[in-house]
């Protein structure tokens, strides 16, 4: 199956229409937003305490482990919620330059985390009350804000870009809609 | 109020925005990342009463803590609002979602303030009244409130329908 063959059937499922025509969209993207503020805002907690500006007398794991459950909650919140957005327009998202560098900076958060668990918090209870963090640790907090600033400005940049198209592309059989 | 708005954006520093591309465009960004630190900042602190967050950390500490963030962050936000809602007022004095937005946003600083004043004399290892519980829930669900209040201001009749100021 082509990458178009897909983005038509996932364009062309019942969800995908219940998005374009039932009104939802409004609310789904903005709960997108609230996702993704409190994932940008919880991971810069994190973040801040990688790069020593906050929470210094504090434990990184005490201060990881009591926040990243709200990240993951929020991720979550926000995959389904994107996910229910991109089904609605999946061939012009797919198109658009701006999603294209969110895929992007979200993968590059995403190797960073695993970067950073597998090989710098393998070490972590030799620097876990320390301040100033090691290199590597400083690193990660600082490419973790960057890109996950980046995901939530190309996301805004989106509507900049493409706004909604809810109308079927040309050429697409989708076998219903107006 | 729209014959206002309409008035406001003829002025000289609406008319100023309107017309520097960039300058939205800075503006929104900057609103919508102090969002994330301010919204994080007052869930973390709610989460704190309640005793979901931080549990080992005396609330003065975890106060000590967000209120910098909070406090320059809600004033950055304001102020990019302000400046947002001067380049374009016919289509903020013209939402719901806008004025309750205002509304949830003077409940969740003065609520987060004074519980943040309760906090002080609460000893360290001692939990939090239920009252005081009860407005934490309450202040995390304004803090939540606040950016999708926000988002929705763009589709006002879409979800408010007669209840849109716009109808």
């Amino acid at each position: 199956m082509s990458a178009r063959s897909f983005l038509e059937l996932v364009q062309g499922s019942a969800v995908a229409e219940w998005m374009r025509y039932s009104g939802a969209a409004p609310v789904v993207e903005s709960t997108h937003v609230v996702a993704a503020v409190m994932l940008f805002g919880t991971v810069l907690v994190v973040d801040l305490r990688l790069l020593g500006v906050a929470d210094s007398g504090h434990a990184f794991t005490g201060i990881s482990r009591q926040t990243l459950p709200l990240t993951w909650l929020a991720f979550a919140v926000a995959v389904i919620t994107g996910w229910l957005m991109f089904t609605a327009s999946a061939v012009a998202y797919f198109g658009n330059t701006a999603f294209r560098l969110k895929a992007l900076a979200l993968c590059g958060a995403g190797l960073n985390m695993a970067l950073f668990h597998l090989v710098t918090a393998r070490r972590v209870p030799a620097w876990d009350q320390g301040v100033p963090m090691p290199r590597a640790a400083r690193i990660a907090g600082f490419v973790s804000a960057l890109l996950w600033a980046s995901v939530v400005l190309l996301g805004r940049w989106i509507g900049f870009t493409k706004g909604y198209d809810f109308t079927i592309p040309p050429g697409v059989e989708l076998g219903f809609g107006p | 109020m729209r014959a206002f708005a309409e008035w406001l954006s003829g002025t000289g520093p609406s008319v100023a925005i309107q017309s520097t591309f960039w300058l939205i465009r800075l503006l929104q960004a900057t609103h919508l990342l102090t969002a994330g630190v301010v919204t994080a900042s007052g869930v973390l602190v709610a989460l704190r009463v309640l005793g979901w967050h931080r549990t080992a950390q005396p609330f003065a500490a975890v106060w000590r803590r967000f209120a910098p963030w909070l406090a320059w962050g809600v004033a950055l936000m304001v102020a990019t609002g302000i400046a947002q809602t001067l380049g374009d007022p016919v289509r903020e004095f013209t939402a719901t979602s806008f004025w309750l937005k205002m509304v949830v946003l003077l409940a969740a600083v003065t609520g987060t303030l004074g519980i943040a004043r309760a906090g002080q004399r609460v000893p360290p290892a001692t939990d939090f009244p239920v009252a005081a519980k009860v407005m934490a829930a309450g202040l995390i669900i304004c803090w939540l409130v606040l950016p999708l209040l926000g988002r929705m201001i763009a589709y006002d009749r879409a979800i408010w329908g007669s209840f849109s100021l716009r109808s």
